[in-house]
């Protein structure tokens, strides 16, 4: 019995530093095929329930090489530091705090539809004669980030923005990026996606292993806004000094992006 | 006839509402659904804030604290668990051996033992723990650091002064 076990919430046979498995990923069984992993099975602790159904569903794993390559840019860093923008996944936090990492965690997106809907309550409230918000897209962006995202600059080794930047619109995604640049230190690596074909839903995704990805369907936060071409990607990320693009057959593209 | 048997429930002592569904669901649920199945109160919670009660002060104690309500200020449980409630919106800075998070806690958690968010659990501040488990559908806004001993806090005893214009509780006293 391992100590996480003796407190009631480790899993069934495993180690970890600290952060505890509710659903160990399942990625692939010994024939190959990949089977999604739902949490059941597992030791979690019954007082926090992760034996019952997941509140979202894993639909299915994918191989990642951009997070392949990813992990290969972070050989070695040893206590590095990163900055999660999708969410607090149990799965990702332990993957990367088990390599050693300080994670943060930030959920872009829902902190944008948030504020969204805090700027137009807030207009709706104002008087008529009293509309002076600026409700363009770029002083919308720029509102945000003043109460949002706060971090010392250069504070971050990695930052995994997923596919976000497809959910926002492209002033917001050209301010995050701006925003992103300076809270990495110089060196560091963004792990982001975007979609080649418009999204119909939203799916997040979590770490499964070094070289997979786990894809959850989630609850569309904010409709998908446009679909980049490779060259504005290019575009967004120019300051960066080395860009790494992997196609996906899934109609993803993953860029690795290296301040 | 029809009618005296009809209107003979309406003497007896209704199950209270409370009760009722935490009890249907308890039946209905499968092996594990925290949500539905427990009770609104964990039972080995010694004190308890509840929905209608708002503290603002420091609490400091070092028994199991249940909050299902507005808290601002400090919880400081030493040797305790705090268990916040889905009702419970804590604006405060945690110490406890245990903290358990279903419903909002804005500020630096540091939980000597353990941190659990639940799927209705959001936590905004950095989470100090030794272990860390978070349920799909919690959200966290900060940093988190686990697997090192968090700082020792001092443990004052069960009950101390609060500030002058707060409230004090002891864990150890239902309010």
């Amino acid at each position: 019995m391992t100590l996480l076990n003796k407190f009631g919430i480790g899993p069934a046979s495993s180690g970890g530093r600290g952060v505890t498995h509710p659903g160990k990923p399942g990625a692939h069984d010994a024939a190959g095929t990949k089977t999604p992993s739902h949490g059941h099975g597992t030791a979690m602790p019954a007082a926090v329930g992760t034996t019952r159904a997941p509140a979202v569903g894993v639909e299915s794993t994918r191989v990642s090489n951009g997070l392949k390559e990813l992990m290969w840019n972070l050989d070695g860093l040893g206590r590095g530091t990163l900055l999660d923008m999708g969410g607090a996944w149990q799965a990702t936090l332990s993957f990367f705090i088990e390599k050693g990492f300080r994670v943060t965690t930030d959920d872009l997106l829902r902190s944008w539809k948030q504020f969204l809907d805090n700027e137009e309550k807030e207009y709706r409230e104002r008087s008529k004669s009293d509309q002076s918000l600026d409700l363009s897209p770029g002083g919308r962006a720029s509102r945000f980030f003043e109460s949002n995202i706060q971090y010392p600059n250069s504070s971050f080794d990695v930052v995994l923005l997923w596919d976000l930047l497809d959910y926002v619109d492209p002033a917001m995604a050209t301010r995050t990026v701006a925003a992103i640049t300076e809270l990495l230190r110089p060196g560091g690596v963004i792990f982001t996606m975007f979609h080649s074909k418009k999204p119909e839903g939203f799916q997040r995704y979590r770490v499964a292993d070094a070289g997979t990805l786990q894809v959850v369907s989630a609850q569309v936060i904010c409709p998908a806004q446009r679909v980049y071409q490779n060259r504005e990607i290019q575009d967004l990320f120019g300051r960066y000094r080395t860009a790494k693009s992997f196609i996906a057959r899934d109609q993803l593209r993953e860029n690795l992006f290296i301040k | 006839m029809w009618k005296k048997e009809d209107s003979k429930p309406q003497g007896v002592a209704e199950t209270p509402s409370s009760v009722a569904p935490a009890l249907a669901s308890h039946r209905d649920a499968p092996a594990f659904s925290p949500a539905a199945s427990q009770p609104p109160v964990s039972s080995k919670a010694t004190a308890c804030i509840s929905q209608g009660i708002k503290i603002k002060g420091e609490i400091t104690g070092s028994e199991d604290l249940f909050v299902d309500g507005p808290v601002e200020g400090k919880v400081n449980l030493a040797n305790g668990s705090l268990t916040v409630g889905p009702n419970g919106t804590v604006k405060a800075d945690v110490i406890a051996r245990e903290v358990v998070v279903r419903g909002r806690i804005d500020g630096r958690i540091a939980g000597k033992e353990r941190v659990q968010l639940w799927s209705t659990g959001q936590v905004n501040g950095e989470i100090q723990t030794q272990r860390l488990a978070i349920e799909d559908g919690a959200i966290l806004r900060g940093k988190v650091e686990t697997g090192r001993p968090v700082e020792k806090s001092e443990d004052r005893g069960s009950v101390t002064a609060g500030k002058p214009n707060g409230a004090t509780v002891s864990a150890g006293t239902t309010i």
